[in-house]
Formats: C-alpha cells, sequence, structure tokens
C-alpha cells in the first residue's frame, strides 16, 4: 500500500492525455506502402463491368430499415428467399473479383455499405461480450448446498462468491438462493442514501432510467 | 327514469287529430316521393294528415303535403315541440347533407334520410328508431372485422398486445373523432327539431361537468384478465372494462368524441345497408386503411436480448451473438456504437448507441421487430371471397405459431 499523498502520486504518473486512444496505431514503414494500405476501390456501381450504362446506387449509410425481414426470419416459401440468395451469390462474386483493402473490411471505420461486400471468407466483427456456452452443469445437491450457505451465513456468502465457487451466473445464485434479509437491507440502505441525493442527481437518474426504458422502444 | 314524450303531450292539445305518428322509415318519404324539396326559409306551409297503410298495415304514417300556399305559424312549432331531433323530412333541405354526401363521394343514391340519421347520437334521440344507435354497433362490428383482418393476414406474427394496439389506433374512439373531424362534421350547439340535420345532434356536457357514470364506470369483463381472456371476450381494443351500449347512453350528456365515434361508426353501418358489403370495404380502404400507422413505434420489448435468444431457441436457429460492426469516439464524451446481432454468419438486426449495452439492446429489439414485422407477399383477406361460391381465388394465409413468451 502507497503512503505517498495523492499530489506526490498524480505528480509521478505518466502524463497521457486522457483523450488519446490507448490503442497503438502502426504505420506502414514506406510512403507507398502506407498509401497502398489505404487505398479505398470505389463503390461497385461506380466501376462496373460492363462498357453499357448501369444504374449507380450507392446510397448513404443509414439505419437499416425495420420491414425488411432479414432472410433468415422469412418462412421456407416465400419468394424473397430466392431474390436474396441470388443478390447473395451476384454480390459475393463481385467481391471476389474485386481488390479491397483489409482497412476497409467489416469491422473497421473504414467500412461503408457502398463498398464490395465483404468475402465469404472474411471473418466476422468482433463480438460485444466473449461468447459462452451455458453448462447447465449445477446439480440439485449444488443448488441445495448454495441455499445452505447462503442461509447460514448472507454477509460471507454473497451472490458473487456463490457465483465463483458454482461457476455460474449471480443471476441464478439470486433465482434460487435469494435471501430476502439481506435484500431488504441494502434496499434500505440504498434508499438512505437516495433520499441525501439532490434535485440534479435525482433527475439525472430518473432520466437514464426513462432513457433505458426507450432503448426497447425506439425503432 | 324514462322521460316523457313531448309528442304525446303535443297530441293532447291537437285533439282534433289522431295521434300523429313519424314516419316508421327514414328513407320512405324519398321513396315515396310525395314530398317536393322548398325553400324551408318559408315557414308558412299547410299541413294535413293522410293515413296510409304501410306494408305491415299496422303504422299510420304523417306525409306532410307541401305546397307553401296557405300559412299556419303554429303547425311547425307543434313540430318542433314533438321531436327531439330534426325531422327526417328535412334531410332534403339541407345543404350541409348534400355537401357530406359529395365529400365523401357517396352515390346518389344514397338516403340523405340515412345520412341525416347517421348524425343523432341516442344522447339527442332516445327514440331507436331515429338515432343512430342500432346503425353504430352494425358499423363498430364490422369496422373490427375489417380492421383485424387486416392486421393479421397482413402481419401473421404481430403479438396480440400490439394488435390491440393498432386496432385502437385505427378505428380506437380517438381516431374515429379524428376521422369525423377530418370530415368536416360540426356539432351542433344542441339537438333539436329545428336545428340543421347536417350537423352532429347530441346532448353536450356543460362546462365543469364529469363525465357521465355510464361512460366512467370500469366493469371488468373477469377476474382473470389475461390475454387470451381478451381476445375471447373483450373488444376490439382489449380494453379491461365493458364499453357501455349505444342504447345505455341514451338522453345523458356525452363528450363530442364519443358522439363523433358513433356518427362514423353509423356511417359505415348505414354503407354497409344501403351500398353494400363491396363499396364499404372500398370505403374502409379509402378512408382508415390509407392512414398512415408505423405499427414499429407500437412495440415495447423489456428485456430484448432475452426474447431474441428464446426466438433463436423455438426457431432453431445458433444463438443470436453481439457484434460490433463499427464505432467511434469510444473515449470521448459522445461516443457511437454500431452493433449487429448475428445468428451464425447472418445478421438479425443492427442497433446504435451511445453504449456498448444500449447499441445491443436496441439491435436485439430491431432483430425482434424484423421478425414480427414480416409481411407475405400475397394476401388474400378472407372478407375478398365474401359470398362467392367459387373459391379457386383463395389462396390461405400464414398463420405463424406465436409471439415469444419469456
Amino acid at each position: 500500500m502507497s503512503t505517498r499523498s495523492p499530489l506526490i502520486r498524480l505528480a509521478t504518473k505518466p502524463l497521457h492525455p486522457p483523450t488519446l486512444p490507448l490503442t497503438q496505431t502502426r504505420h506502414e514503414s514506406t510512403t507507398r506502402r502506407h498509401r497502398k494500405l489505404l487505398f479505398l476501390p470505389g463503390a461497385p456501381s461506380y466501376t462496373p463491368s460492363t462498357a453499357t450504362p448501369t444504374l449507380i446506387f450507392n446510397p448513404p449509410s443509414s439505419a437499416p430499415n425495420i420491414y425488411h425481414t432479414p432472410s433468415k426470419f422469412l418462412p421456407a416459401t416465400d419468394k424473397r428467399r430466392l431474390l436474396y440468395a441470388s443478390a447473395l451469390t451476384r454480390s459475393t462474386a463481385t467481391a471476389l473479383r474485386t481488390a479491397s483493402p483489409s482497412t476497409a473490411s467489416p469491422g473497421t471505420p473504414l467500412t461503408t455499405p457502398s463498398h464490395p461486400p465483404p468475402k465469404p471468407s472474411a471473418p466476422l466483427p468482433d463480438p460485444v461480450r466473449a461468447p459462452y456456452e451455458k453448462k447447465y452443469h449445477v446439480s440439485a445437491a449444488d443448488v441445495e448446498e448454495m441455499r445452505r450457505l447462503r442461509a447460514a451465513n448472507p454477509r460471507v456468502w454473497t451472490r458473487v462468491r456463490l457465483a465463483e465457487r458454482f461457476g455460474c451466473s449471480q443471476f441464478f445464485v439470486g433465482m434460487v438462493a435469494k435471501n430476502e434479509g439481506v435484500a431488504e437491507k441494502r434496499r434500505m440502505e440504498d434508499e438512505k442514501v437516495r433520499v441525501g441525493w439532490g434535485r440534479r442527481r435525482r433527475e439525472a437518474r430518473e432520466d437514464r432510467g426513462r432513457r433505458r426504458e426507450g432503448w426497447g422502444r425506439d425503432a | 327514469m324514462k322521460r316523457l314524450r313531448i309528442s304525446r303531450c303535443a297530441s293532447q292539445l291537437l285533439a282534433h287529430q289522431p295521434a300523429p305518428r313519424r314516419l316508421s322509415c327514414p328513407c320512405a318519404p324519398a321513396l315515396q316521393r310525395h314530398t317536393t324539396p322548398h325553400n324551408h326559409r318559408i315557414q308558412s306551409r299547410f299541413q294535413s294528415t293522410l293515413v296510409i297503410p304501410n306494408e305491415l298495415g299496422r303504422e299510420e304514417l304523417l306525409v306532410e303535403e307541401l305546397d307553401g300556399t296557405t300559412d299556419s305559424t303554429s303547425t311547425p312549432q307543434a313540430e318542433q315541440r314533438e321531436s327531439p331531433s330534426p325531422l327526417p323530412s328535412a334531410a332534403q333541405r339541407s345543404a350541409k347533407l348534400y355537401a357530406l354526401r359529395s365529400r365523401l363521394s357517396l352515390r346518389q343514391g344514397f338516403p340523405l334520410e340515412t345520412l341525416a340519421r347517421t348524425l343523432v347520437h341516442p344522447s339527442a334521440d332516445p327514440d331507436p328508431a331515429f338515432n343512430n344507435a342500432s346503425l353504430s354497433i352494425l358499423g363498430s362490428n364490422l369496422l373490427g372485422y375489417y380492421t383485424t383482418e387486416h392486421l393479421l393476414c397482413n402481419y401473421p406474427r404481430l403479438p396480440m398486445s400490439v394488435v390491440f394496439a393498432a386496432q385502437f389506433a385505427y378505428i380506437g374512439p380517438k381516431a374515429l373523432a379524428t376521422i369525423a373531424s377530418e370530415w368536416g362534421i360540426e356539432a351542433a350547439a344542441a339537438p333539436g327539431a329545428e336545428v340543421d340535420p347536417g350537423l352532429l345532434q347530441f346532448k353536450r356536457l356543460r362546462s365543469g361537468d364529469s363525465v357521465p357514470e355510464v361512460l366512467r364506470r370500469q366493469v371488468p369483463w373477469n377476474w382473470n384478465v389475461t390475454t387470451t381472456n381478451r381476445i375471447l371476450k373483450s373488444d376490439a381494443f382489449g380494453s379491461s372494462s365493458a364499453p357501455p351500449s349505444p342504447h345505455e347512453l341514451s338522453g345523458i350528456p356525452v363528450p363530442i368524441e364519443e358522439a363523433a365515434q358513433s356518427f362514423v361508426q353509423a356511417l359505415i353501418g348505414a354503407l354497409h345497408l344501403h351500398l353494400g358489403s363491396p363499396l364499404v370495404k372500398r370505403f374502409f380502404r379509402d378512408h382508415f386503411l390509407s392512414r398512415h400507422l408505423d405499427l414499429s413505434t407500437l412495440f415495447d420489448f423489456r428485456t430484448p436480448t432475452r426474447d431474441l435468444s428464446r426466438l433463436c431457441a423455438r426457431e432453431g436457429f445458433e444463438a443470436p451473438v453481439a457484434r460490433l460492426i463499427s464505432e467511434t469516439g469510444r473515449l470521448s464524451r459522445h461516443p457511437v456504437f454500431v452493433v449487429g446481432v448475428y445468428s451464425g454468419k447472418d445478421k438479425l438486426g443492427e442497433g446504435a448507441g451511445s453504449s456498448l449495452d444500449e447499441a445491443r439492446i436496441r439491435a436485439a429489439a430491431a432483430a425482434l421487430k424484423g421478425w414480427y414485422l414480416y409481411r407475405p407477399l400475397e394476401v388474400t383477406v378472407p372478407s375478398s371471397t365474401e359470398g362467392a361460391l367459387d373459391t379457386s381465388a383463395w389462396k390461405p394465409n400464414m398463420i405463424d405459431c406465436g409471439e415469444v413468451i419469456v
């Protein structure tokens, strides 16, 4: 544990401007390679493969239409499945024909819908949270043990500790071994803190809750 | 309490005549051609009674002979006293009714007397033969039928709560009142025989009065108000309490929204009786379905990510994975993340938000909307084959297995 005063700690801290991203930016070693890296191909409709005049379709990026049902959600008898499949075949052929740099691949800031579609071999964007498999490994005896520990000493065997010990989620612990007394006590403590809040903090909290409700409601 | 009819008092005063009955059918004068249009500003006219047995031979009809030569000032007053709403015969003299009929592009054959009757709310005239209660019951059922079949055939996967909300948006009381005002329906200050029949006749709520007890009462349909219960027992909007019957509203003051709603419903019922269902359906398409309703705004998901994983598990798709498509300004004050939900290699939905959680949840909600708002390409609504013996044009509609229940 450090015994230095906060002022000294602040002075000895490496000075990073807090607005700069922490990810490192690496450039190519030569100008030519760097320019080649940043070269973006034109939109496919601007570079037609035939000499005859074609339709130019280059819409600005926008949120997808809700009424445009994804092909996975279409019933097997729907004719749109065939249309989507043919469009996918054509776009895959275009993607394989034209070379696109790695900087414009999906998941990067430079990708736009007007670019050639990704190749089938291109990786999907990174997951927001690490995907996990549900294991369903907690047995009835484990649940009983969990309940016993929680009832015996709820201050020690909190939801977090039980979840770590049995390898399940805290939500699951709350479902099977909920301690009403502790929950009520915690609610009272929170309520006591909330009473001390001023108008601005209270309204900011309420606004945040209202915005949270809007996530599932807005288009 | 039943109100004493003023017509009885008037008939007692006019003892030398048999009790005059009003016409049993509002369109009878138009059909019998006994009346001739005249200037209604000339109040002088001569009235005589003529007893004509109608088809059933039970009713006596009062037929006015109008020639405008002799003057009688007392007779119009007696007529005004005996009827709480304009007489059917006044419909032919109303410029407003002619204008309304033309504005709605109704046929010339559609009788103005019926159009005038649709404008009389039971609160103005308690007599069921002269108010629009029966027509509005027929019309509300027709409206509910056409709207439901349109929604269920075109969006077969809609959740039931969204269907109810969409019904309310298309043919709910507020929507019908708006439609009536867009048609240029004006309300009379007070109902009466002397009022122009082209005005909406109803007894107004006085300023400061509360809504009457009949409209306010909340009679639950059943003690367990589930969605199934709403589908089976409740009205087209899935409301948890029973609306009042139009006959219950006779004589009590009502808000203008109630009266305007009953007019629109009664007009649909009258059109069905006079013009037949094909023209009513065209009218419904032009005036009701043409109103823009964005169904995607009616959804309210609480746990979209959980619903989407349940949906994918139910339909046998790979479990959905949220992937970061693009981002900007992660360390700034206003970052934007664009997240797509993928099942295998297929993108199901996309959402943007200022935090990763927001974008993820919005993407899941967008994917769920993409599922629920599926619209088949070929749709044959059941009412289009009504009355036809040849069923070769019928194509079975898609029926979905239902919404996701977590």
